[in-house]
């Protein structure tokens, strides 16, 4: 077997399915990259058993087979650089890769590819099209919300779901939650209504990463696919209810803070030097006075108090945060300034980002001491 | 997971159990059956047996690591009609199991068991796959309370209302027969189904558990629900939009409408004119309904006659309340939920105390279990007393006198007429009804009820409270006005 095509073809395309490759598998092709030569094409496959990745590339191909090589010995040695449409040809050599490019060549040891196993095909599901920017946008805002921990399934995974012309992403541990709210402009017919797996959106988004084109999304009870030319992403989904989390957004904030994203990021940068063993920040937001200070203390290290330039009205409040769980949010938020909503001691903080399309909603629930 | 799964097997043997325990004079055929599913609900620990025994072999017959990747998380979840189905999961397992180890697996599986024909796969959740790194919230931060919302936005339902969790005893065995029938046959007979009962009595449960078990059973029947008041809601917010033919549309796709308190539509004209559309063309179609709401279709105040009587052509039932025995299957059913076991004293305390309601039952176990659990002790019956005494309903306390008033005003006579000989007819049945509520709801002996009224006979007591309690069955007046006066009391 033997495949001739372009460099920087087959370097994205390994570099991207090196990403679902099992790094601790027990079973050692679950570690590898699966090349199939077919006629015209290499199709390449990963899979960590939770989320599959195939690609085809197109390629001048002499016999057709199939040959495992690790994921990462192949992407390390076609991580060097050089000319990007230089030709490659990978030859299957006794029980060897050999991959030549014009200066070099490197020969990789194969696997035994018997044991790779099949990506599972979603049978009779929906199908729906979605621009893969959409996806990512979405995945990308709201991810670093989910739990964790797998304990509740549904929680450790992004809901998506579909509201008049939005697609809404929706991600929470509990103690936050992320919304983000990504228009499609299509009036596209049918509902979306998944839970997938946060680790594995991430994946997801990152191999769609360097595409700008639609793709079909097919889905059943326990499997999506995303496909588009040359791609195709198989993921467990989870076959569960999201909570309607709708019920607990605080409808009516008692005060209300405008602040400039940069100050806020700045101060609690350095607030966060004195807080302690859980990252707890006092907010105090003073509307009579105008002051919306920030305060940390740490008993081992020292203590801090800093005021921000803020736009304030409602009632005064004092409020204690995780100060992580503030932060994160930050890089969801695309506009120069945001609003802070309080409702009261023991309800979530809201903030959103100023603009005139506010397609983004974070929730963050405050210390009780 | 596994300890989840035990609670629940522990539930349904509980409620099992009560079940031969209320049943037991009684040689029902529904009573062999309870017997039956005992016996057959606890080979789980011979199903893990007998795959352990598999996987033995399996192993020896693969690789380590394919023995490890392909089989480490897989369990035998049942046997049905000679098929074993075999928990997996995810979708990757299932598709390399089936292509490569189908036979294998089989073939080991008859020979433990020659009466295994045939083998499938499901996959099962994997939430607690890795339990054992559950991780410690960054303490003190609150959490949302978003385990309340687990409810369906397509259809409302809450997953949690099920009928593994409805307990079922004699009061309520109609209801949940009738309900099993439209499941079985959905939009065929009983349509409307109408339950009626006082709050708590598990309407709503069932309701959702009917929604919950016909979406199971039909995959492709829409079921929605939702509550009369949210019905009002939408109405009125279509109807000041303009969008009203929008949401009668909505309706139009779902195969099942459940609607919760129906009496809220009480006295409101256009939503019942909407409302009796709807109901035309869902029982038309042949299309399941279910309602429920506090009180008989027929003395819901305000209710158009034509909505009535379309409500009395399906099938109304009462969940009156819950038997003694039945509240202890419900205390121990509720215990169990918490992990907590009370001794016997105290469930029979408990449902002795909190006749009428299963929500305030709930309540209360739910404080027991949490104060058990702070003071890390079990709770004496003294301690379970006290909770109840600050958290069970008041029983209002109310002078014979008081009680005397407020019938003859609301009959509009003379107070004086019911202590009086006086036979007069519009005098009677106000002194009846005294009589009636002064034995059925305070439990006062027969012969001082007749010593407070006018110092009557003993015998005369008993023949005014049987004669109301006949009367009671075929007047709807009468119960309405009953009603009326406990909720004035």
């Amino acid at each position: 077997m033997k495949a001739e095509t372009k460099f920087f073809k087959l370097k994205s395309a390994v570099s991207i399915t090196e990403r679902a490759a099992g790094k601790h598998a027990t079973l050692p092709v679950l570690s590898c990259v699966l090349i199939e030569f077919k006629k015209d094409a290499l199709v390449l496959k990963s899979t960590n058993l939770d989320v599959g990745i195939e690609m085809e590339i197109p390629a001048k191909t002499t016999g057709t087979g199939s040959v495992a090589v690790p994921a990462r010995t192949l992407s390390s040695f076609l991580s060097q650089s050089g000319d990007k449409d230089q030709p490659i040809v990978i030859e299957f050599v006794n029980n060897n890769l050999v991959v030549s490019l014009s200066k070099s060549k490197g020969t990789i040891k194969s696997v035994p590819h018997d044991d790779f196993p099949v990506i599972p095909e979603v049978s009779n599901g929906e199908t729906r099209n979605i621009k893969s920017k959409a996806l990512i946008e979405g995945f990308k805002a709201v991810w670093y919300s989910a739990s964790v921990s797998s304990v509740k399934p549904e929680l450790a995974s992004i809901y998506v779901y579909k509201d008049g012309d939005f697609v809404v992403f929706v991600a929470t541990d509990s103690f936050r939650l992320a919304e983000k709210r990504v228009p499609v402009s299509e009036s596209q017919q049918g509902s979306i209504d998944l839970l997938v797996p946060f680790k594995n959106s991430i994946e997801i988004a990152k191999a769609l990463e360097s595409m700008d084109e639609v793709v079909t999304m097919k889905s059943s009870k326990n499997l999506i696919s995303i496909e588009s030319a040359g791609i195709k992403i198989t993921s467990r989904i989870i076959d569960g209810v999201f909570p309607d989390y709708r019920q607990i957004i605080p409808k009516s904030p008692t005060t209300e803070a405008v602040v400039l994203k940069q100050d806020i990021v700045n101060t609690l940068k350095a607030a966060t030097v004195f807080s302690d063993s859980f990252n707890k920040i006092k907010l105090t937001a003073d509307p009579v006075k105008k002051i919306l200070e920030i305060t940390t203390k740490n008993s081992d290290v020292g203590e801090n108090d800093a005021a921000i330039d803020a736009a304030l009205s409602g009632e005064p409040i004092e409020i204690s945060f995780n100060s992580k769980y503030i932060t994160d949010c930050f890089q969801s938020i695309d506009s120069d300034s945001m609003s802070l909503e309080f409702s009261g001691k023991n309800k979530a903080m809201v903030i959103k980002p100023v603009s005139s399309n506010q397609t983004f909603m974070y929730l963050v629930m405050p210390m009780n001491r | 997971m596994f300890c989840i799964k035990k609670q629940a097997r522990g539930i349904s043997k509980i409620i099992s159990t009560a079940y031969q325990h209320i049943f037991s004079c009684s040689t029902s055929l529904q009573n062999y059956k309870q017997v039956y599913t005992v016996g057959v609900m606890n080979p789980t620990t011979d199903f893990s047996r007998m795959w352990q025994t598999a996987l033995i072999e399996i192993e020896s017959a693969v690789s380590q690591a394919n023995f490890s990747t392909w089989f480490k998380e897989t369990s035998i979840l049942k046997e049905a009609d000679g098929t074993v189905y075999l928990g997996v999961p995810n979708s990757f397992t299932e598709e390399w199991l089936r292509k490569k180890f189908h036979n294998s697996i089989l073939k080991i599986l008859r020979q433990m068991n020659n009466n295994i024909r045939a083998l499938d796969y499901v996959i099962t959740k994997d939430e607690g796959r890795s339990m054992a790194k559950k991780i410690v919230a960054p303490a003190p931060t609150m959490t949302m309370p978003l385990q309340d919302f687990y409810i369906n936005k397509d259809d409302n339902l809450n997953p949690k209302y099920t009928f593994d969790t409805f307990v079922i005893g004699p009061f309520n065995e109609l209801a949940n027969a009738a309900a099993k029938t439209v499941i079985s046959n959905p939009g065929q007979v009983y349509n409307p189904l109408f339950l009626y009962g006082e709050t708590g009595r598990g309407k709503t449960h069932l309701m959702q558990a009917v929604g919950n078990e016909i979406k199971k059973l039909y995959p492709n029947k829409k079921v929605f629900y939702m509550t009369s008041e949210r019905f009002g809601n939408e109405l009125f917010s279509a109807l000041q939009e303009g969008k009203a033919q929008q949401f009668k549309d909505r309706f139009k796709k779902y195969d099942v409408l459940i609607i919760d308190d129906i009496q809220f539509f009480s006295g409101k004209e256009k939503f019942q004119e909407e409302f009796f559309h709807l109901f035309n063309l869902f029982k038309d179609t042949g299309r399941q309904l279910v309602f429920s709401s506090d009180k008989h279709p027929n003395i819901i105040t305000g209710l158009e006659d034509r909505l009535r009587g379309r409500f009395n052509a399906g099938m109304v039932l009462d969940i009156p309340e819950p038997d003694h025995e039945s509240r202890m299957v419900i205390v121990k059913a509720k215990c169990a939920t918490h992990n907590i076991t009370l001794p016997q004293e105290i469930v029979e305390h408990i449902s002795d105390t909190i006749k009428d309601n299963i929500r305030e039952i709930e309540g209360v176990i739910n404080i027991i279990a949490c104060q058990a659990q702070l003071k890390n002790k079990e709770l004496s019956l003294n301690e379970v007393r006290n909770i109840l005494k600050n958290n069970a309903k008041p029983k209002k306390l109310l002078s014979v006198k008081e009680l005397v008033k407020i019938v003859c005003d609301f009959y509009n006579i003379d107070e004086d007429m019911i202590y009086n000989k006086t036979r007069r007819k519009e005098v009677v049945r106000p002194r009846q009804v005294v009589m009636y509520i002064m034995r059925e709801d305070f439990n006062i002996s027969f012969p001082s009820i007749g010593e407070k009224l006018g110092n009557r006979d003993h015998t005369t007591v008993i023949h005014s409270y049987n004669k109301m309690k006949v009367d009671l069955k075929s007047d709807p007046l009468l119960i309405q006005e009953i009603n009326q006066l406990r909720s004035m009391l």
